[in-house]
């Protein structure tokens, strides 16, 4: 196979070295696949939206201050997960603390800081039983905290009558939505400002909504709380436990490590962790009720899992949980902000988180073939979305037809039609618009196609004569989009090029890595 | 879920036991959609207060999360086999429900669809607004507050729905006639506050003239109401406007944030709901379809709603 790069000399410039070090570093930390997934997708969606670019600080930070408070829960299951447990609870105790928080306040009278310090108690009690059946019963995690999930969100209903509260106190907002720079603004606007302070209170106002709008307490808190628990996790004897334990349980019991004690501990923190995400999440909602949080636990495991975490325990990192969350949140984002259609975001969102843990699992295996495998499989999966940019018409068409004329065949027997049948009998424009799309879709879809099965020859065999021949492909594919009128869906041709071309750096890196 | 079943077949069992203890008493199924919803509280509120005045037993039975379609199918066939007078029930799941009504309706038992239709089957009553109708008007209403040209957001329900559906097809008709020329961004959700709330704070960001924003749903009214606070929007910067007439909604209307809402007579969709499946049971006729109507709240109209609905 010759080398296309050319870049492996026998003297590489220091300078390149230096840049290919780097590089291989990069790949080998769990966090790489995530961020190499936000910054792709993050680059795709710019491409395909209009307005305000994407990139723009106030849009990052938006997500960041959505991610917060499925971040802490996350970051909590993320310590559970390298013990090699499973913490389905996490969503229905966040729901539960977050609606029993609320209720004190609201209803009870309780003043804020003691209610979330009662929030927190509770949360370590959860935790507490959780940890208990798993490490001195011996139950599997899965099953005590499934019974959990169900146990504390029935709870936090009862509790609370699952009705919402009024409107939070502004203590609740210091962990939300409260924007460190309102101070300064507002003394601003009222004249209040010394002659030293002035400058920056007119910077800060000028820029308010273009900049300084979105930096609020709950993007701050969330990093800062990653950066405490990885400081935890890698500098503590608590930190080293946890992956002792997951890695090998018996192990670290012959070795000394009061394993059941830890493991209790770690529940503890995942529940307290789901408080702190309630918490956050108040600091932004409308009110407290106990419905919040559902389907977290599932959110939170995906994050982990995209972050490079085993599931089997022992391997994994706190910042890779940190690039998952923001690579769910983003795609929600983003394809709120493409007008994508709903169901299509369930689709793509779907194939995006299969994407990011293939690739997390191809980096671990450094096995250059499966590296070439992953990248024609990109490329193949954004031929796919290319495609039916086309062939969903298409097909809706196509579809729309054949249940005009089958209707219609069975009205000719001289059936009646129920209503939903009849809503599929069309009127003579919808179908000369229907025809008008099938005749327009049609060849295009065809032709991307082909495009698709050449890329899909190239995963099945990645050597570089079926790359060059998926490359042309996919500047063919490129032409077809352009001249038919779906120019949105050029960014994804050209992104499955760039993973296509990408290919060349495998064998490179793959040689310095070994 | 396990508990939900449980808890309705012991529920079933003893206001059965009741029921042949006073040979007289009826004992009328009712299979909510939600237990823990706003707008749904109200509906199961008119229910319970429809069977305490008629007279009649009635059993509860709401699914551990909304829209659970088969455990509804399993409460439902369990009420069929105890031999339940009748059954008002809010589907799941339009087309999903249709065998089991069916088979219910052949073994003599009248069923009342509540909120939502049963596609596939002839339901002895349904009682309902009709969401379509509704939406148109909100859709017009909505488009008297802006200007032709401006940009506004659309907050949809489910799309997999037919409440969502037609919400959303009436909004964007009734819309659309009065100002053509308006971009309508929208913000997809299954009827969950989170998704609207994350939804309107990214589009906010990403499009500051934005002029309004409408909802499907109240939940998602008070999710809009935050994602302004959170951007640091007074009441009024960006117009809202609701759908249910749910109470949080209308004093948000009071503060000046909302500034039009389609409500639906939730209290008397349980309420006429349960009338006519006693009605039924008993043996008289009822309408084929009962529409309970809607009231448009606006900052003028809001003091004779609160009075109607009994808002303080």
């Amino acid at each position: 196979m010759a080398d296309i790069t050319g870049a492996e000399g026998q003297q590489t410039h220091p300078a390149m070295r230096w840049a290919r070090d780097i590089l291989l570093r990069f790949l080998r930390a769990e966090w790489s696949g995530a961020l190499i997934a936000i910054v792709v997708l993050a680059i795709a969606i710019e491409m395909v939206t209009d307005g305000r670019p994407f990139f723009h600080p106030t849009n990052i930070m938006t997500i960041l201050n959505n991610s917060a408070a499925l971040g802490i829960v996350a970051g909590g299951m993320t310590l559970v997960i390298l013990t090699a447990g499973i913490d389905l609870s996490v969503g229905s105790v966040m729901g539960m603390t977050a609606a029993l928080m609320g209720y004190l306040v609201s209803y009870l009278g309780v003043d804020p800081l003691l209610a979330i310090a009662m929030g927190i108690a509770c949360g370590m009690g959860v935790g507490f039983i959780h940890g208990g059946l798993v490490a001195w019963f011996g139950m599997p995690a899965f099953i005590v905290t499934l019974a959990g999930l169900s146990v504390w969100r029935g709870t936090g209903h009862l509790a609370t009558g699952a009705q919402a509260t009024p409107q939070l106190p502004s203590t609740f907002d210091t962990f939300g939505r409260w924007n460190p720079f309102e101070p300064l603004r507002s003394a601003y606007q009222a004249g209040e400002l010394s002659a030293f302070w002035q400058p920056m209170g007119a910077f800060v106002d000028d820029n308010w909504v273009n900049f300084f709008r979105t930096f609020q307490m709950s993007a701050l808190l969330f990093v800062g709380f990653f950066i405490l628990l990885a400081l935890i996790t890698s500098n503590t004897r608590f930190g080293r436990y946890v992956y002792a334990i997951g890695s090998n349980p018996s192990g670290a019991r012959q070795a000394g490590i009061p394993t059941t004690r830890y493991i209790v501990m770690v529940y503890m923190v995942a529940s307290v962790c789901a408080v702190l995400g309630a918490l956050l999440f108040l600091g932004r909602a409308p009110y407290a009720k106990s419905d919040y949080g559902l389907m977290w636990e599932l959110e939170a495991i995906a994050a982990v899992v995209i972050g490079g975490t085993s599931l089997f325990g022992g391997r994994g990192s706190v910042w890779g949980t940190f690039m998952g969350v923001i690579l769910l949140k983003l795609i929600n984002n983003g394809l709120t902000l493409a007008q994508l259609n709903t169901f299509w975001q369930m689709v793509v969102t779907g194939i995006i988180i299969v994407l990011a843990v293939a690739l997390d699992i191809v980096r671990q295996s450094r096995d250059p073939m499966l590296v070439k495998r992953f990248l024609a499989a990109l490329a193949a999966a954004m031929t796919f979305l290319t495609l039916m940019t086309p062939a969903s018409l298409w097909v809706r068409a196509t579809i729309a037809l054949m249940e005009h004329n089958a209707m219609q065949e069975l009205q000719a027997t001289g059936a009646t039609l129920a209503p939903p049948q009849a809503q599929r009998v069309m009127n003579p424009t919808a179908v000369e618009a229907a025809l008008a799309a099938q005749a327009d879709a049609g060849l295009p879809s065809a032709a991307l196609m082909v495009v698709l099965l050449v890329a899909l020859a190239a995963v099945a065999r990645p050597d570089h004569r079926v790359t060059i021949a998926a490359l042309m492909a996919l500047g063919a594919g490129l032409a077809v989009v352009l001249t038919a009128g779906y120019a949105t869906a050029a960014p994804l041709v050209m992104l499955g090029a760039v993973a296509l071309i990408a290919q060349a750096l495998v064998k490179p890196l793959g040689r310095q890595a070994r | 879920m396990l508990k939900s079943r449980l808890a309705a077949a012991t529920a079933i069992a003893l206001a059965l036991a009741v029921g042949t203890a006073h040979a007289q008493d009826i004992t009328i199924g009712y299979i909510t959609k939600s237990a823990t919803n706003a707008g749904w509280m109200m509906i199961n509120q008119g229910a319970r207060d429809a069977a305490a005045e008629e007279g009649v037993n009635i059993v509860e039975v709401g699914p551990a999360f909304a829209d659970d379609l088969t455990s509804q199918l399993e409460v439902f066939e369990n009420m069929v086999s105890q031999g339940i007078d009748a059954i008002g029930i809010a589907p799941a799941d339009s087309a999903g429900i249709a065998p089991a009504v069916n088979d219910a309706l052949a073994a003599g038992i009248p069923i009342i669809a509540i909120d939502t239709g049963v596609s596939g089957a002839e339901v002895t009553s349904f009682v309902a607004t009709d969401n379509l109708a509704v939406a148109k008007v909100q859709g017009a209403v909505a488009a008297t507050l802006i200007e032709d040209g401006d940009m506004i957001i659309y907050v949809t329900g489910s799309q997999a729905q037919s409440t969502g559906q037609d919400r959303r097809n009436g909004f964007l008709a009734g819309f659309t006639a009065a100002r053509p020329n308006s971009q309508v961004l929208e913000v997809p959700t299954e009827w969950n506050s989170e998704q609207a709330q994350v939804g309107v704070e990214a589009l906010l960001n990403q499009n500051s003239d934005v002029k309004m924003i409408v909802h499907a749903w109240d939940g998602g009214t008070m999710a809009s109401v935050a994602a302004l606070t959170n951007l640091g929007y007074g009441p009024g910067d960006v117009k809202l406007v609701g759908f249910d007439g749910a109470s949080d909604a209308i004093a948000a209307m009071d503060q000046g944030w909302v500034h039009a809402n389609t409500a639906q007579m939730l209290y008397q969709m349980g309420y006429q709901g349960i009338r006519a499946a006693a009605a039924a049971a008993r043996g008289e006729p009822v309408a084929a379809r009962i529409d309970t109507g809607f009231f448009l709240v606006t900052p003028a109209t809001s003091g004779v709603y609160k009075q109607m609905v009994g808002i303080q």
